[in-house]
């Protein structure tokens, strides 16, 4: 197992620029989870990590020791392809043995390894089996066994998951994590799903447009985004933001006007703030309650209904036009309706608060 | 509430299905078209090879003009001859044509080649042009009276190599196969070339990922994945190798000089059927080769069906 570390990495595909410098720190049999939008450069970086792209600028070091112009093998790295890229005329033993057969190893050896991996992957008893005769969650097993027999210093996943039905997803997804206690394998893993982030994660590192917008845990990045992108990509659904204008500013708190009218007090350090700036208020819609005496109240109608059983999430239009509708979740036995008014308040200590920039302002009450 | 019960029950569709016009009706037209150009001069080959005609008066003789062409003297050297050279120049373009298509394939498949788009154009082109062209070409290019290729290496200092390599009986048939594997070379790089491109990147991703080098990757990743396609291409040569004709004729004539060195099955059975200068043709001998080339082909194809495509399996990716 290894360290890497991202140095100013860069990438340009002729006068294309798509990752402008991205710096990382990578630890010892960590877990990071790489997010951000379709084409903000996720797999070019972990292709620029494997050395199937050349990095364009900048420095990797795995262990320590400069890499960017060794190739994967040489680099210790096994990647894990969102379509398996099983090869399709060998058989689940051949593609496993592929890597180690190259590499020269003894055929005994060979044997040993793929058939550990395989007992561990429960794959063992379709070792002579072709790829095309698998379903899609032996392939994707099959796709892992092929990494881990070779024993590499990190681990590239991109999006492994995507191409599995949704509780095949979560079933994998738990065995995975599980994979990674007991390989200490340090592990870079592509993805789109929140819930695989939030989960698998022991670091989350949002991209957007080639850049790095924040790497933290996954905790961090929920209590703490550092800016609105990061708070609207981390938790489901996003979380809503209210234009608002700041009308006092104490020492605690910040009271802002929205500008569908209520009055609302945010527990949020506004010393960088002035009266009367535009700034956006962040709600998760899993931080509304229906509303008591409490204060920062809201009240609307409800234009939809989306009931998942356990819990629903209400779609509510507060001001004049309808997309600025506010969701919030509440529990499954709620019994609103399409028309219905309702009445609904956020904490102060559950409010985020970004000024005009989109930069976050220090939370106040949470650790 | 019910419907209302419907005629046809279960009995009686079982008793008479109505004759499903529409499927004569559309596939007449080509049935016909495919019975009466394909299968019935086929069959009427294959009959009046059984005959023997005298004067005007034919009459059925089973397998005796057969017997006659492998055995008798006056036809047995030719006809082995024809056969010997077919074989000559099936095999010349299996180990050249195939080889250096697939070569050529893969060049065009790197990413890194730049023009490959006109490059492909332009080896692709003299496949598209007519054989007889194409021989005629050669024919002035190689000749040593009016011909550019003695200048032309003399200019490479290699002049001394140039020979009349069309008139030598040792190197007629070398140099006509050569030709042919000029102008048809680009089939199989087209057919290669296209089956590369249909290889996603990501298993050769993933061999590089796996520490294969570009040439392990082509042999234990490409070239199992293209062995269809080149199995393909290997029946679609020898097919075309055992009923060419046009290029032998267009360069050498009928008589397939010097000396029948360069005669193949589709030059002698010309001979054979239509005659040629002292020779009378004969359509029952030249039915009896026809025949003879068709079973040839036939006998070629089942054993590559059967002793080759049964192994192969395609991949979907
Ligand atoms: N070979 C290439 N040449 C030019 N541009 C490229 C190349 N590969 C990727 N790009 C561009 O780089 C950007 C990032 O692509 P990348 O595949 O890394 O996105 P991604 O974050 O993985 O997206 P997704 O989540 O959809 O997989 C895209 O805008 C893409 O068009
Ligand atoms: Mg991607």
């Amino acid at each position: 197992m290894a360290s890497v570390k991202l140095d100013n990495i860069q990438k340009r595909f002729g006068d294309v620029q798509v990752l402008h410098g991205i710096d990382l720190d990578i630890k010892d049999g960590e877990f990071v989870v790489l997010i951000g939008e379709s084409g903000c450069g996720k797999s070019t970086l972990l292709r620029l990590l494997s050395g199937l792209e050349e990095i364009t600028e900048g420095d990797l070091h795995i262990d320590g020791q400069r890499v960017n112009h060794q190739s994967p093998a040489q680099r210790g790295i096994a990647m894990v392809f969102q379509s398996y890229a099983l090869y399709p005329h060998m058989s689940v033993y051949k593609n496993m043995a592929f890597g180690l057969k190259i590499a020269g190893q003894d055929k005994q050896a060979v044997k040993l390894k793929v058939e550990e991996a395989a007992k561990k992957l429960k794959i063992d008893h379709l070792l002579e089996r072709l790829p095309r005769e698998l379903s899609g969650g032996q392939r994707q097993r099959v796709a892992i066994g092929r990494a881990i027999v070779r024993d590499p210093k990190v681990f590239l996943f991109d999006e492994p998951l995507s191409n599995l039905d949704a509780s095949l997803r979560v079933k994998t997804r738990v065995e995975l994590g599980k994979l990674h206690q007991e390989l200490n394998a340090t592990i870079v893993y592509v993805t789109h799903d929140q819930v695989e982030a939030m989960t698998l994660g022991d670091k989350i590192v949002v991209m957007n447009q080639g850049r790095i917008e924040q790497a933290g845990t996954p905790l961090s990045l929920y209590h703490h985004p550092k800016t609105e992108f990061v708070a609207g990509f981390i938790g489901s659904p996003k979380m809503n933001f209210i234009s608002a204008q700041v009308t006092s500013i104490e020492s605690d708190s910040v009271q802002l006007m929205l500008e569908s009218g209520p009055t609302i007090r945010a527990a949020i350090d506004g010393q960088t703030l002035k009266l009367a700036d535009k700034v956006k208020l962040g709600v998760r819609p899993e931080h509304f309650v229906l509303a008591t005496d409490e204060e920062n109240q809201f009240q609307g109608r409800v234009s939809l209904v989306e009931n998942l059983g356990e819990l629903a999430y209400v779609y509510v239009n507060t001001g004049q036009n309808a997309e600025s509708d506010i969701v919030i979740k509440l529990d499954g036995d709620c019994q609103y309706q399409a028309g219905d008014s309702i009445r609904f308040a956020v904490a102060a200590a559950d409010t985020y608060l970004f000024d005009k920039a989109g930069m976050a302002l220090p939370r106040l009450n949470k650790a | 509430m019910t419907l209302p019960k419907s005629k046809s029950t279960p009995e009686s569709a079982v008793e008479k299905k109505p004759i499903p016009w529409h499927i004569v009706f559309f596939l007449g037209p080509a049935l016909l078209i495919y019975l009466t150009f394909s299968v019935y001069p086929l069959l009427d080959t294959l009959i009046l090879s059984l005959y023997d005609e005298q004067k005007g008066q034919s009459s059925f003789v089973g397998l005796q003009n057969f017997i006659t062409l492998i055995s008798d003297d006056n036809w047995s050297s030719a006809f082995w001859n024809a056969l010997a050279n077919n074989f000559q120049f099936f095999i010349i373009h299996m180990l050249v044509q195939n080889p250096i298509g697939l070569l050529l394939a893969v060049l065009l498949s790197s990413p890194k080649l730049r023009f490959s788009g006109s490059y492909r154009t332009f080896i692709f082109m003299p496949t598209m042009l007519s054989v007889v062209i194409i021989g005629f070409v050669w024919q002035l290019l190689l000749s040593p009276i009016w011909g550019i290729s003695e200048n032309f290496l003399y200019h490479l200092g290699l002049d001394h190599y140039f020979d009349a390599w069309l008139g030598k009986e040792s190197s007629a048939l070398i140099t006509l196969s050569f030709i042919s594997v000029w102008q048809f070379v680009g089939i199989p790089m087209m057919l290669i070339y296209a089956t590369l491109l249909n290889i996603p990147d990501d298993i050769v991703d993933a061999s590089v990922v796996d520490g294969a080098n570009p040439m392990q990757t082509f042999w234990y990743i490409k070239l199992p994945l293209i062995l269809p396609t080149i199995a393909m291409v290997s029946i679609l040569t020898f097919v075309a190798n055992f009923n060419a004709f046009e290029l032998i004729y267009a360069v050498k004539g009928a008589l397939a000089g010097p000396n029948f060195s360069t005669d193949l099955m589709g030059t002698f059975f010309y001979r054979t059927f239509f005659g040629f200068q002292l020779q009378e043709g004969s359509a029952t001998m030249g039915a009896a080769v026809a025949t003879l080339m068709f079973l040839i082909i036939l006998v070629g194809i089942m054993l590559f069906l059967f002793f080759v495509q049964r192994r192969i399996q395609r991949f979907q990716f």
